[in-house]
């Protein structure tokens, strides 16, 4: 965690314990502005010479941002000399020369063996989440966008050369068990990445920047969002499952539109654009997008192969029991639909064994049956329920079965790769 | 009390005997439990000694000088990620593997009745269906005036000609008739207020077993029970 040393800080500093700046306070307001750290000077040369940070967007201070109803305009122009508000506030994250010094960074480095071209600088981006720098070229949100699309696409087409038949809503939520928030935080914890109480430039640059009391501005969102998207919200409209593989995220989620921004229009500072989605869940998305930001950064330094190899070996090794995910209506009948649908027998439960009919705790044994192979058995306390659970594990065998291990279409981006040998795909779900 | 005490030395040869031979204890232990009159299990070692099992003759028939894997399942669900052999498509390898098994059955099943059924089903070596409805195959024995008759009947008299009613008359299931014709809406109403005349008289426990009923009923949709 962070430590506030504060016979360090400087007495505007302990005034201002308002973190510097807002989530993209700074978009609009472009001008030069040339800070320096004012960090203890440290112990290689090279790094009092490389301690000026050029960014060409500038931060707003906390007195800025309290003084902007007097003064509304900001000068677009700053002199690099001028402003000694901007040379003496502190950096919003910590400087990436400080990265060498940070035993927490080489541990974690080591820890998930990451390639030597990813040096210890760009995983210190990956850990500087866009809430706690808004300056693009040192957070990760980049980073996260591009290792965000590369693990949906991993994970998906894992999925589906895998277990072709699963239907579209199963997909879905594996997806999500897979590639969503909450398992991505979990692999960050698994990794053992603390977070900073604070974000700021004194910070161990091993541990994960976020503003714990402004949202982040969600990145790399897949999808469109609807025109009916605040009807949906509010009417809690019924969103079809085509339409969801057609407009919403990855997960089947809808993008949700302008909506949120409307609530939080009180801490717009006027800088943010107002057409940027909010995060709910601050820490877990930080967490997702750290993860997210390493694997993009694991592909921009290390290629393709290694980026899917890092996406094999902590994503898609997770287990999944992806037989608890269904919930049937009547699948008895979804079951005969099956059956007719592809041309086999109609399906007949029979009953393999019994105990204690006439007891206060039977148990029966029934199987399905269509024609003379079993395509199914499940007991329960009663037939119709044992029925019934046979009927839904034999829908299970259905849509769980698996080929193994195929070819994945991101196989052949290598160029020994055998010919194409073409998966198979299911038709689609049971309509009943 | 003294009777027992009598006959324990009694019972103490019998015992050291019965490792001996067989016969021998049963006929005594006849005598003895005829003697003492009814005895519980009441002892920690006989209940112990009856719950003894032996073990599964895998382990204990071994081939002579070999090492062998012992395959003794215990007895469980089969797993939904064992795909039948039915499922599988006519592309994967597995198929092609277990053809032999897929002819042997085919063949066992056509030595077993010679004579090609028309419905497979009748075949005598499956269990028997689970419910009397499995039994027969669908019938599709109401014709379109049957239909209309039945909508006819329906609209009539709901009263009279009830969905049991009708389904008895023309020997179709219940299903059935709620597919082909709905009474009036005032008929509909009627029932629902009979309905909750009904639930309205339940007691607390009849009223909570049904609603722990539904909950089983969800559970079990996802196979959580």
């Amino acid at each position: 965690m962070k430590r506030i040393r504060i016979d360090r800080l400087l007495p505007s500093q302990l005034l201002a314990t308002c973190p510097a700046r807002s989530a993209t306070a700074c978009s609009n307001r472009i001008s030069q502005a040339v800070r320096v750290s004012k960090l203890p000077a440290p112990t290689l040369q090279r790094l009092s010479q490389t301690q000026i940070r050029c960014q060409s967007t500038e931060a707003l201070s906390p007195d800025a941002i309290y003084e902007e109803g007097e003064s509304s305009e900001i000068p677009l122009e700053t002199p690099p000399d001028e402003g000694p508000d901007y040379s003496k506030m502190p950096l919003p994250s910590p400087h990436p020369d400080r990265a060498r010094l940070s035993a927490k960074l080489s541990a974690l480095h080591a820890r998930l063996s990451l390639p030597s071209k990813l040096s210890v600088e760009v995983l210190a981006r990956t850990l500087v989440d866009s809430s706690a720098d808004a300056h693009p070229r040192f957070n990760n949100a980049t980073l996260a966008y591009s290792g965000a699309a590369l693990l949906q696409y991993h994970a998906s087409e894992w999925l589906i050369t895998r277990y072709p038949r699963l239907p579209m809503s199963i997909l879905f939520a594996a997806m999500k068990a897979y590639a969503g928030v909450p398992a991505l935080y979990q692999v960050a914890h698994a990794w053992g990445v603390e977070c900073a109480a604070a974000p700021g430039e004194e910070v161990d640059p091993g541990l994960l920047q976020y503003a714990h009391d402004r949202a982040t501005v969600s990145m790399g969102k897949w999808g469109y969002v609807r025109s009916e998207s605040k009807e949906l919200q509010r009417y809690k409209w019924r969103r079809g499952t085509s339409s969801r593989v057609l407009y919403d995220d990855a997960f089947g989620e809808m993008v949700p539109g302008q909506k949120k921004v409307e609530h939080d229009a009180l801490d717009v500072s006027g800088g943010r654009n107002t057409k940027d989605l909010l995060e709910d869940d601050i820490k877990h998305t930080a967490y997702a997008n750290f993860v997210r930001a390493l694997i993009g950064a694991v592909w921009l330094h290390s290629g393709r192969d290694a980026a899917k190899a890092f996406v094999k070996a902590h994503i898609l090794s997770r287990q999944l029991n992806l037989s608890s995910l269904f919930e049937f209506k009547i699948p008895t009948r979804e079951l005969a639909r099956l059956c007719a649908r592809e041309n086999f027998e109609a399906p007949v439960a029979r009953l393999l064994s019994e105990t204690g009919r006439l007891s206060r705790t039977p148990v029966f044994v029934v199987g399905i049956y269509s024609g003379r192979d079993k395509l199914g058995e499940g007991f329960g306390p009663s037939l119709d329920s044992a029925r019934i659970s046979a009927a839904i594990n034999a829908l299970k065998a259905w849509y769980l079965y698996s080929p193994g291990d195929v070819n994945l279409p991101s196989d052949m981006l290598s160029e020994d790769a055998a010919p194409w040998k073409p998966v198979y795909v299911d038709i689609g779900e049971v309509i009943s | 009390m003294e009777t027992r005490q009598l006959l324990r030395p009694l019972t103490n040869c019998c015992r050291s005997s019965s490792s001996s031979s067989g016969s021998l204890i049963t006929s005594t232990a006849n005598t003895t439990a005829a003697v003492m009159g009814r005895r519980h299990q009441s002892s920690t070692a006989r209940t112990k000694k009856m719950l003894k099992i032996p073990p599964h003759p895998s382990f204990v028939n071994p081939v002579e000088g070999l090492n062998r894997v012992i395959y003794n399942p215990p007895a469980a669900t089969p797993s939904v990620y064992h795909t039948p052999l039915k499922f599988l498509p006519s592309s994967d390898p597995r198929r092609q593997a277990n053809l032999s098994s897929i002819l042997r059955s085919s063949l066992q099943h056509q030595a077993e009745n010679p004579t090609p059924t028309p419905t497979p089903t009748s075949s005598s070596s499956l269990p028997p269906t689970a419910t009397k409805a499995d039994e027969h195959e669908k019938q599709y024995n109401v014709s379109r005036e049957g239909v209309e008759e039945m909508r006819a009947l329906r609209a009539a008299d709901p009263a009279r000609w009830s969905v049991v009613k009708l389904a008895e008359r023309f020997n179709c299931s219940k299903l059935f008739v709620m597919m082909c014709c709905r009474a009036s809406r005032e008929h509909r109403d009627q029932e629902r207020e009979r309905l909750e005349a009904i639930r309205a008289r339940w007691g607390p426990v009849r009223k909570s077993a049904r609603e722990e009923r539904q909950k089983r009923r969800k559970m079990l949709l996802r196979s959580e029970l």
